[in-house]
Protein backbone atom coordinates (compact mmCIF):
# COMPACT_ATOMS: atom_id res chain seq x y z
CA UNK A 1 0.00 0.00 0.00
CA UNK A 2 1.17 3.30 -0.70
CA UNK A 3 2.36 5.61 2.36
CA UNK A 4 -0.02 7.81 2.41
CA UNK A 5 1.35 11.70 1.84
CA UNK A 6 1.83 14.17 4.40
CA UNK A 7 0.94 17.52 3.69
CA UNK A 8 3.76 20.02 4.47
CA UNK A 9 2.31 22.00 6.97
CA UNK A 10 2.01 18.19 8.51
CA UNK A 11 5.78 17.78 8.75
CA UNK A 12 6.73 20.95 10.00
CA UNK A 13 3.87 20.27 12.37
CA UNK A 14 5.40 17.33 13.26
CA UNK A 15 8.76 18.82 13.51
CA UNK A 16 7.72 21.05 16.35
CA UNK A 17 6.58 18.13 18.09
CA UNK A 18 10.18 16.69 18.05
CA UNK A 19 9.89 14.32 15.27
CA UNK A 20 13.23 14.56 14.01
CA UNK A 21 12.25 12.45 10.47
CA UNK A 22 9.80 15.27 9.61
CA UNK A 23 11.93 18.29 8.81
CA UNK A 24 14.18 16.23 6.77
CA UNK A 25 11.59 14.95 4.60
CA UNK A 26 10.45 18.48 4.50
CA UNK A 27 13.87 19.28 3.17
CA UNK A 28 14.30 16.88 0.77
CA UNK A 29 11.00 17.86 -0.82
CA UNK A 30 12.05 21.51 -1.33
CA UNK A 31 15.91 21.33 -1.01
CA UNK A 32 16.98 21.80 -5.28
CA UNK A 33 14.44 24.30 -6.11
CA UNK A 34 15.11 26.39 -2.82
CA UNK A 35 18.72 26.00 -3.56
CA UNK A 36 18.84 26.62 -7.62
CA UNK A 37 16.38 29.77 -6.23
CA UNK A 38 18.85 31.13 -4.02
CA UNK A 39 21.92 30.58 -6.41
CA UNK A 40 20.10 31.93 -9.23
CA UNK A 41 18.80 34.74 -7.34
CA UNK A 42 22.62 35.78 -6.07
CA UNK A 43 23.79 35.27 -9.33
CA UNK A 44 27.62 34.64 -10.40
CA UNK A 45 29.03 36.96 -8.87
CA UNK A 46 27.81 35.90 -5.00
CA UNK A 47 27.58 32.21 -6.33
CA UNK A 48 29.76 31.24 -2.85
CA UNK A 49 27.35 32.84 -0.87
CA UNK A 50 24.56 30.48 -1.71
CA UNK A 51 25.23 27.70 0.64
CA UNK A 52 24.97 29.57 3.79
CA UNK A 53 22.15 31.36 2.50
CA UNK A 54 20.41 28.13 1.59
CA UNK A 55 21.40 26.82 5.51
CA UNK A 56 20.30 30.07 6.92
CA UNK A 57 16.97 29.66 5.24
CA UNK A 58 16.18 26.29 6.74
CA UNK A 59 17.33 27.30 9.98
CA UNK A 60 15.05 30.18 9.97
CA UNK A 61 12.27 28.04 9.11
CA UNK A 62 13.22 25.10 11.21
CA UNK A 63 13.22 27.77 14.18
CA UNK A 64 9.91 29.42 13.24
CA UNK A 65 8.04 26.75 12.40
CA UNK A 66 5.60 27.68 15.33
CA UNK A 67 5.00 30.90 13.38
CA UNK A 68 3.51 29.11 9.78
CA UNK A 69 -0.05 29.21 9.18
CA UNK A 70 -1.14 26.70 6.38
CA UNK A 71 -4.16 29.33 6.28
CA UNK A 72 -2.47 32.36 4.85
CA UNK A 73 -0.06 31.00 2.90
CA UNK A 74 0.82 26.73 0.72
CA UNK A 75 4.06 26.21 2.73
CA UNK A 76 6.28 26.97 -0.64
CA UNK A 77 5.16 30.50 -0.65
CA UNK A 78 6.72 30.60 3.01
CA UNK A 79 9.46 28.95 2.26
CA UNK A 80 10.51 31.16 -1.12
CA UNK A 81 9.58 34.16 0.73
CA UNK A 82 12.25 33.25 3.75
CA UNK A 83 14.64 32.51 1.26
CA UNK A 84 14.48 35.66 -0.87
CA UNK A 85 14.44 37.48 2.61
CA UNK A 86 18.02 35.75 3.40
CA UNK A 87 19.23 36.74 -0.39
CA UNK A 88 18.19 40.56 0.15
CA UNK A 89 19.56 40.31 3.63
CA UNK A 90 22.75 38.98 1.90
CA UNK A 91 22.80 41.90 -0.24
CA UNK A 92 22.62 44.10 2.34
CA UNK A 93 25.21 42.87 4.21
CA UNK A 94 27.89 42.54 1.53
CA UNK A 95 26.51 46.42 0.20
CA UNK A 96 25.68 45.22 -3.07
CA UNK A 97 23.05 47.71 -5.09
CA UNK A 98 20.16 46.14 -6.72
CA UNK A 99 19.06 48.10 -9.46
CA UNK A 100 15.87 45.73 -9.93
CA UNK A 101 13.56 48.57 -10.95
CA UNK A 102 16.30 49.85 -13.97
CA UNK A 103 17.07 46.29 -15.47
CA UNK A 104 13.62 45.79 -15.03
CA UNK A 105 12.85 48.65 -17.68
CA UNK A 106 15.58 47.72 -19.79
CA UNK A 107 14.31 44.09 -20.18
CA UNK A 108 10.79 45.04 -21.04
CA UNK A 109 11.98 46.31 -23.79
CA UNK A 110 12.89 43.02 -25.25
CA UNK A 111 9.93 41.88 -27.53
CA UNK A 112 8.82 38.69 -27.02
CA UNK A 113 9.47 36.26 -30.23
CA UNK A 114 6.93 33.61 -28.63
CA UNK A 115 7.70 30.16 -27.84
CA UNK A 116 10.28 28.12 -29.41
CA UNK A 117 10.82 24.39 -29.72
CA UNK A 118 12.80 23.89 -26.73
CA UNK A 119 12.13 20.14 -26.24
CA UNK A 120 14.76 19.25 -24.24
CA UNK A 121 18.48 21.00 -23.41
CA UNK A 122 20.49 18.28 -25.09
CA UNK A 123 23.70 19.06 -24.01
CA UNK A 124 25.67 20.18 -20.67
CA UNK A 125 26.72 23.58 -22.28
CA UNK A 126 23.64 24.32 -23.51
CA UNK A 127 22.20 23.83 -19.91
CA UNK A 128 25.63 26.07 -19.05
CA UNK A 129 24.29 28.69 -21.15
CA UNK A 130 20.52 28.95 -19.87
CA UNK A 131 21.72 28.72 -16.55
CA UNK A 132 23.86 32.02 -17.39
CA UNK A 133 21.14 33.75 -19.18
CA UNK A 134 18.75 32.94 -16.03
CA UNK A 135 21.18 34.89 -14.03
CA UNK A 136 22.09 37.60 -16.36
CA UNK A 137 17.85 38.52 -15.81
CA UNK A 138 17.07 41.37 -14.03
CA UNK A 139 16.62 40.45 -10.36
CA UNK A 140 12.65 40.48 -10.17
CA UNK A 141 12.49 38.65 -13.00
CA UNK A 142 15.63 36.31 -12.03
CA UNK A 143 13.44 35.62 -8.70
CA UNK A 144 9.84 35.84 -10.38
CA UNK A 145 11.01 33.48 -13.27
CA UNK A 146 12.46 30.83 -11.10
CA UNK A 147 10.04 30.38 -8.52
CA UNK A 148 7.50 30.02 -10.62
CA UNK A 149 9.84 27.48 -13.42
CA UNK A 150 11.70 25.71 -10.78
CA UNK A 151 9.62 25.54 -7.65
CA UNK A 152 6.29 26.06 -8.37
CA UNK A 153 4.49 28.55 -7.06
CA UNK A 154 1.62 30.14 -8.63
CA UNK A 155 1.45 33.87 -9.55
CA UNK A 156 -0.72 34.77 -6.15
CA UNK A 157 1.78 33.12 -4.21
CA UNK A 158 5.04 34.98 -5.91
CA UNK A 159 3.34 38.22 -5.79
CA UNK A 160 2.98 37.27 -2.32
CA UNK A 161 6.56 36.19 -2.10
CA UNK A 162 7.93 39.47 -3.94
CA UNK A 163 5.60 41.72 -2.51
CA UNK A 164 3.56 43.03 -6.15
CA UNK A 165 0.76 42.96 -7.57
CA UNK A 166 0.01 39.38 -9.79
CA UNK A 167 -0.47 41.93 -13.12
CA UNK A 168 3.73 42.91 -12.22
CA UNK A 169 4.48 39.14 -11.52
CA UNK A 170 2.51 38.34 -14.64
CA UNK A 171 4.80 40.62 -16.68
CA UNK A 172 7.78 39.94 -15.23
CA UNK A 173 7.86 36.69 -15.76
CA UNK A 174 6.69 36.91 -19.25
CA UNK A 175 9.21 39.20 -20.33
CA UNK A 176 12.04 37.08 -18.17
CA UNK A 177 10.97 34.04 -20.38
CA UNK A 178 11.17 36.46 -23.22
CA UNK A 179 14.83 37.47 -22.64
CA UNK A 180 15.72 33.57 -21.85
CA UNK A 181 14.07 32.35 -25.69
CA UNK A 182 16.37 35.19 -27.42
CA UNK A 183 19.13 33.95 -25.45
CA UNK A 184 18.54 30.73 -26.12
CA UNK A 185 17.65 31.33 -30.09
CA UNK A 186 20.74 33.13 -30.35
CA UNK A 187 22.56 30.59 -29.03
CA UNK A 188 21.20 28.06 -31.21
CA UNK A 189 21.76 29.97 -34.27
CA UNK A 190 25.15 30.22 -33.26
CA UNK A 191 25.74 26.78 -33.15
CA UNK A 192 23.45 25.66 -36.24
CA UNK B 1 -1.73 33.82 -19.14
CA UNK B 2 0.55 31.97 -17.35
CA UNK B 3 -0.22 30.22 -14.61
CA UNK B 4 0.16 27.05 -12.87
CA UNK B 5 -3.01 25.66 -14.89
CA UNK B 6 -1.73 26.08 -18.47
CA UNK B 7 0.88 23.95 -19.75
CA UNK B 8 4.16 24.29 -18.85
CA UNK B 9 6.16 26.89 -21.32
CA UNK B 10 8.58 25.27 -22.92
CA UNK B 11 11.36 27.63 -21.88
CA UNK B 12 10.47 26.96 -18.28
CA UNK B 13 10.78 23.07 -19.00
CA UNK B 14 14.08 23.94 -20.20
CA UNK B 15 15.55 25.47 -17.55
CA UNK B 16 14.37 22.73 -15.06
CA UNK B 17 16.10 20.14 -16.97
CA UNK B 18 19.41 22.34 -17.32
CA UNK B 19 18.94 22.48 -13.64
CA UNK B 20 18.75 18.96 -13.09
CA UNK B 21 21.48 18.57 -15.81
CA UNK B 22 24.14 20.73 -13.78
CA UNK B 23 23.15 19.02 -10.83
CA UNK B 24 25.58 17.83 -8.78
CA UNK B 25 24.17 14.98 -6.67
CA UNK B 26 27.50 14.93 -4.33
CA UNK B 27 27.15 18.62 -3.57
CA UNK B 28 23.54 17.89 -2.33
CA UNK B 29 24.51 15.17 0.01
CA UNK B 30 26.93 17.08 1.67
CA UNK B 31 24.85 20.42 1.92
CA UNK B 32 21.69 18.28 2.92
CA UNK B 33 23.79 16.58 5.94
CA UNK B 34 25.02 19.92 6.85
CA UNK B 35 21.74 21.72 6.43
CA UNK B 36 20.07 19.46 9.10
CA UNK B 37 23.12 19.12 11.41
CA UNK B 38 22.59 22.58 11.71
CA UNK B 39 19.01 22.40 11.87
CA UNK B 40 19.63 20.02 14.72
CA UNK B 41 21.91 21.70 16.35
CA UNK B 42 20.35 25.12 15.83
CA UNK B 43 16.50 23.38 17.54
CA UNK B 44 18.26 22.00 20.10
CA UNK B 45 19.91 24.97 21.15
CA UNK B 46 17.30 25.94 23.24
CA UNK B 47 18.48 23.69 26.56
CA UNK B 48 21.83 24.61 25.49
CA UNK B 49 20.82 28.22 25.55
CA UNK B 50 19.09 27.61 28.77
CA UNK B 51 21.94 27.20 30.24
CA UNK B 52 22.39 30.96 30.67
CA UNK B 53 19.81 30.87 33.27
CA UNK B 54 21.28 27.98 35.14
CA UNK B 55 23.84 30.04 37.29
CA UNK B 56 20.32 32.04 37.80
CA UNK B 57 18.24 29.00 38.98
CA UNK B 58 21.21 27.70 40.99
CA UNK B 59 22.17 30.74 42.40
CA UNK B 60 18.95 30.76 45.04
CA UNK B 61 19.87 26.69 46.09
CA UNK B 62 23.23 27.14 46.03
CA UNK B 63 23.32 30.65 48.68
CA UNK B 64 20.44 28.64 50.61
CA UNK B 65 23.30 25.83 50.99
CA UNK B 66 26.12 28.00 51.59
CA UNK B 67 24.14 29.51 54.38
CA UNK B 68 22.69 26.59 55.95
CA UNK B 69 26.46 24.94 55.80
CA UNK B 70 27.98 27.78 57.40
CA UNK B 71 25.48 28.15 60.29
CA UNK B 72 25.09 24.07 60.40
CA UNK B 73 28.60 23.54 60.97
CA UNK B 74 29.24 26.53 63.67
CA UNK B 75 26.69 25.56 65.45
CA UNK B 76 27.81 21.31 64.97
CA UNK B 77 31.19 22.99 66.35
CA UNK B 78 30.45 24.74 68.66
CA UNK B 79 27.84 22.18 70.40
CA UNK B 80 30.77 19.50 69.96
CA UNK B 81 33.01 21.71 72.16
CA UNK B 82 30.85 22.69 75.05
CA UNK B 83 28.30 19.72 75.78
CA UNK B 84 30.36 17.94 77.51
CA UNK B 85 31.19 20.42 79.48
CA UNK B 86 28.35 20.50 82.09
CA UNK B 87 28.26 17.24 83.05
CA UNK B 88 31.10 17.66 85.59
CA UNK B 89 28.32 19.02 88.05
CA UNK B 90 28.94 16.90 90.98
CA UNK B 91 32.70 15.79 91.13
CA UNK B 92 34.79 19.40 90.18
CA UNK B 93 38.24 17.61 89.78
CA UNK B 94 36.39 15.29 86.53
CA UNK B 95 34.69 18.15 85.35
CA UNK B 96 37.57 20.26 85.29
CA UNK B 97 39.39 17.62 83.41
CA UNK B 98 36.42 17.43 81.14
CA UNK B 99 37.18 21.10 79.89
CA UNK B 100 39.95 21.61 77.75
CA UNK B 101 40.19 24.99 78.52
CA UNK B 102 42.71 26.16 81.34
CA UNK B 103 39.82 28.50 82.54
CA UNK B 104 38.21 25.32 83.73
CA UNK B 105 40.35 24.95 87.14
CA UNK B 106 40.51 28.92 87.25
CA UNK B 107 36.86 28.38 87.60
CA UNK B 108 36.34 25.73 89.95
CA UNK B 109 38.47 27.67 92.46
CA UNK B 110 35.89 30.47 92.55
CA UNK B 111 33.91 30.45 96.02
CA UNK B 112 30.71 28.76 97.41
CA UNK B 113 28.65 26.91 94.86
CA UNK B 114 31.53 27.40 92.17
CA UNK B 115 32.60 24.17 91.32
CA UNK B 116 29.25 23.49 88.83
CA UNK B 117 29.33 27.11 88.07
CA UNK B 118 32.62 27.35 85.45
CA UNK B 119 31.68 24.98 83.12
CA UNK B 120 28.33 26.58 82.82
CA UNK B 121 29.43 30.14 82.92
CA UNK B 122 31.23 28.65 79.58
CA UNK B 123 28.04 27.39 78.43
CA UNK B 124 26.00 29.99 78.14
CA UNK B 125 28.95 32.16 76.16
CA UNK B 126 27.84 29.21 73.38
CA UNK B 127 24.28 29.46 74.05
CA UNK B 128 25.18 33.57 73.72
CA UNK B 129 25.29 32.68 69.85
CA UNK B 130 21.99 31.13 70.32
CA UNK B 131 18.92 32.64 71.10
CA UNK B 132 18.86 34.03 74.12
CA UNK B 133 15.21 33.03 74.97
CA UNK B 134 17.39 29.75 76.31
CA UNK B 135 18.68 31.72 79.21
CA UNK B 136 14.92 32.94 80.80
CA UNK B 137 13.69 29.43 80.55
CA UNK B 138 15.80 27.87 82.75
CA UNK B 139 15.63 30.96 84.90
CA UNK B 140 12.53 30.02 86.82
CA UNK B 141 14.06 26.33 87.88
CA UNK B 142 15.28 25.65 90.80
CA UNK B 143 18.88 26.85 91.30
CA UNK B 144 20.67 24.19 93.03
CA UNK B 145 18.95 20.62 91.68
CA UNK B 146 19.53 22.20 88.14
CA UNK B 147 23.19 21.55 87.96
CA UNK B 148 22.52 17.73 89.50
CA UNK B 149 20.57 16.72 87.17
CA UNK B 150 21.81 17.78 84.09
CA UNK B 151 19.46 17.03 80.66
CA UNK B 152 21.74 17.10 78.25
CA UNK B 153 20.44 20.00 75.78
CA UNK B 154 19.15 22.15 78.37
CA UNK B 155 22.17 21.61 80.50
CA UNK B 156 24.20 24.12 78.95
CA UNK B 157 21.52 26.60 79.89
CA UNK B 158 20.18 25.91 83.13
CA UNK B 159 23.58 26.05 84.28
CA UNK B 160 23.61 29.34 83.94
CA UNK B 161 20.78 30.34 85.97
CA UNK B 162 22.76 28.68 88.91
CA UNK B 163 25.20 31.05 89.61
CA UNK B 164 22.42 33.83 90.23
CA UNK B 165 20.97 32.56 92.92
CA UNK B 166 24.46 32.53 95.07
CA UNK B 167 24.33 36.30 94.02
CA UNK B 168 20.58 37.15 94.55
CA UNK B 169 20.36 40.38 94.66
CA UNK B 170 21.99 42.70 92.10
CA UNK B 171 22.10 42.04 88.67
CA UNK B 172 21.88 38.13 87.81
CA UNK B 173 24.82 38.08 84.42
CA UNK B 174 27.51 40.96 86.18
CA UNK B 175 27.31 38.80 89.14
CA UNK B 176 28.49 35.91 88.00
CA UNK B 177 30.50 37.53 85.64
CA UNK B 178 33.27 37.94 88.27
CA UNK B 179 36.03 35.67 88.10
CA UNK B 180 34.39 32.89 86.30
CA UNK B 181 33.16 35.28 83.79
CA UNK B 182 36.65 35.48 82.68
CA UNK B 183 36.63 31.79 81.75
CA UNK B 184 33.62 31.54 79.89
CA UNK B 185 34.91 34.41 77.98
CA UNK B 186 37.72 33.00 76.96
CA UNK B 187 36.45 29.81 76.42
CA UNK B 188 33.45 31.73 74.40
CA UNK B 189 36.59 33.37 71.82
CA UNK B 190 37.69 29.88 71.23
CA UNK B 191 34.19 28.70 70.58
CA UNK B 192 33.85 31.53 68.49
CA UNK B 193 36.31 31.84 66.85
CA UNK B 194 36.36 28.20 65.92
CA UNK B 195 32.77 28.93 64.89
CA UNK B 196 34.88 31.66 62.80
CA UNK B 197 37.33 29.31 61.59
CA UNK B 198 34.65 26.66 60.05
CA UNK B 199 32.35 29.72 58.88
CA UNK B 200 35.98 30.54 57.21
CA UNK B 201 36.53 27.46 56.03
CA UNK B 202 33.13 26.64 54.59
CA UNK B 203 32.93 30.05 52.26
CA UNK B 204 36.10 29.45 51.51
CA UNK B 205 35.44 25.87 50.05
CA UNK B 206 32.21 27.83 48.63
CA UNK B 207 34.34 30.35 46.32
CA UNK B 208 34.65 28.64 43.13
CA UNK B 209 31.39 28.11 43.41
CA UNK B 210 30.50 31.62 43.92
CA UNK B 211 32.72 32.54 41.45
CA UNK B 212 31.12 30.80 38.68
CA UNK B 213 28.09 32.01 39.89
CA UNK B 214 29.68 35.57 39.99
CA UNK B 215 30.63 35.62 36.10
CA UNK B 216 28.22 33.06 34.22
CA UNK B 217 29.54 34.79 31.13
CA UNK B 218 32.50 33.61 31.67
CA UNK B 219 32.18 29.79 30.45
CA UNK B 220 31.28 30.27 27.37
CA UNK B 221 33.38 33.28 26.04
CA UNK B 222 36.39 30.68 27.34
CA UNK B 223 35.02 27.94 25.38
CA UNK B 224 34.79 29.73 22.47
CA UNK B 225 38.34 30.49 22.96
CA UNK B 226 39.03 26.85 23.48
CA UNK B 227 37.09 26.32 20.43
CA UNK B 228 39.68 28.57 18.73
CA UNK B 229 42.69 27.32 19.67
CA UNK B 230 41.31 23.44 19.62
CA UNK B 231 40.50 24.30 15.82
CA UNK B 232 43.92 26.07 15.07
CA UNK B 233 46.01 23.81 16.78
CA UNK B 234 43.85 20.84 14.31
CA UNK B 235 42.47 19.42 17.78
CA UNK B 236 39.33 17.65 15.86
CA UNK B 237 37.72 15.63 19.16
CA UNK B 238 38.10 18.44 21.47
CA UNK B 239 36.58 20.45 18.35
CA UNK B 240 33.35 18.51 18.08
CA UNK B 241 32.92 17.81 21.68
CA UNK B 242 33.16 21.61 22.18
CA UNK B 243 30.76 21.63 19.62
CA UNK B 244 28.80 19.13 20.84
CA UNK B 245 28.43 21.08 24.13
CA UNK B 246 26.33 24.10 22.31
CA UNK B 247 29.64 26.25 21.82
CA UNK B 248 28.89 28.85 18.64
CA UNK B 249 30.52 27.56 15.85
CA UNK B 250 31.02 30.88 14.87
CA UNK B 251 32.43 32.71 17.86
CA UNK B 252 35.19 35.19 16.99
CA UNK B 253 37.58 36.49 18.62
CA UNK B 254 38.95 40.50 18.97
CA UNK B 255 39.74 40.08 15.42
CA UNK B 256 36.76 38.83 14.30
CA UNK B 257 38.87 35.39 13.62
CA UNK B 258 36.38 32.51 13.47
CA UNK B 259 37.67 28.99 14.65
CA UNK B 260 37.12 27.99 10.93
CA UNK B 261 39.22 30.93 10.03
CA UNK B 262 42.06 29.89 12.48
CA UNK B 263 41.23 25.91 11.31
CA UNK B 264 42.17 27.25 7.35
CA UNK B 265 45.37 29.79 8.22
CA UNK B 266 46.77 26.93 10.22
CA UNK B 267 45.97 24.07 7.44
CA UNK B 268 44.02 21.79 9.31
CA UNK B 269 41.22 20.34 7.03
CA UNK B 270 40.23 17.81 9.76
CA UNK B 271 39.19 20.25 11.92
CA UNK B 272 37.41 22.83 9.16
CA UNK B 273 35.82 19.62 7.70
CA UNK B 274 33.99 19.70 11.64
CA UNK B 275 33.65 22.62 11.83
CA UNK B 276 32.08 23.34 8.61
CA UNK B 277 29.93 20.13 9.06
CA UNK B 278 28.44 22.00 11.79
CA UNK B 279 27.52 25.50 10.01
CA UNK B 280 30.37 27.17 10.20
CA UNK B 281 30.48 30.34 7.88
CA UNK B 282 32.77 30.37 4.88
CA UNK B 283 31.74 33.80 4.17
CA UNK B 284 32.04 35.85 7.23
CA UNK B 285 34.48 37.89 7.48
CA UNK B 286 37.02 39.15 10.07
CA UNK B 287 37.80 42.50 10.86
CA UNK B 288 40.32 42.67 8.16
CA UNK B 289 37.92 41.79 5.35
CA UNK B 290 38.88 38.28 4.50
CA UNK B 291 36.54 34.99 5.35
CA UNK B 292 37.65 31.46 5.49
CA UNK B 293 37.32 31.03 2.02
CA UNK B 294 39.06 33.83 1.12
CA UNK B 295 41.83 32.17 3.31
CA UNK B 296 41.16 29.02 2.03
CA UNK B 297 41.42 29.87 -1.66
CA UNK B 298 44.97 31.81 -1.36
CA UNK B 299 46.01 28.68 0.83
CA UNK B 300 45.17 26.98 -2.33
CA UNK B 301 45.40 23.78 -0.55
CA UNK B 302 43.28 21.00 -2.69
CA UNK B 303 42.25 18.84 0.48
CA UNK B 304 41.94 21.98 2.48
CA UNK B 305 39.08 23.23 -0.01
CA UNK B 306 37.95 19.85 -0.34
CA UNK B 307 37.09 20.00 3.22
CA UNK B 308 35.42 22.93 3.59
CA UNK B 309 33.33 22.51 0.22
CA UNK B 310 35.31 25.83 -1.61
CA UNK B 311 35.77 23.47 -4.59
CA UNK B 312 33.54 24.34 -7.15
Amino acid sequence: MEPEIEEDADLLRAHGAGDPRAFARLYDRYDRPCFQFIRRTLGAAHADAAEDVHQETWVSIAKNAAAFDARKAAFPAWLFTIARHKVWDHFRRQKVAVLASAGDEEAMMAPDLGPTPLEQVESRELAQKLVSAVEALPLAQRETFVMFAHAGLSLDEIAHATGVGVETAKSRLRYARATLRQALAGERSAHA
Amino acid sequence: MPDRDAPPDPIDTAYVQAEALLGDDAAHAARRARVLAAVARETMTPPAASSPPWPRSARRPGGWLAAASVVGLSVFLATRLYSPAPRPPPAPPPAAATLPAPQAPQAIATPPPAAPAPPQASAPRAVSTAPPKAAPAPAPSPPETAPNVPPPPPMNIAPVEKPRPSAPAPAPPPVVATAERNAPAAAANEAGSLAGRARDEAVQSLAPMAAMRASPARPPADDAARLRAAAAAGRTAEVEALLAQGVPVDAADPDGETALMKSVQADHPAAAAVLRRHGASLDRKNHGGASARDMAKAKGDAELNGAIGVVR
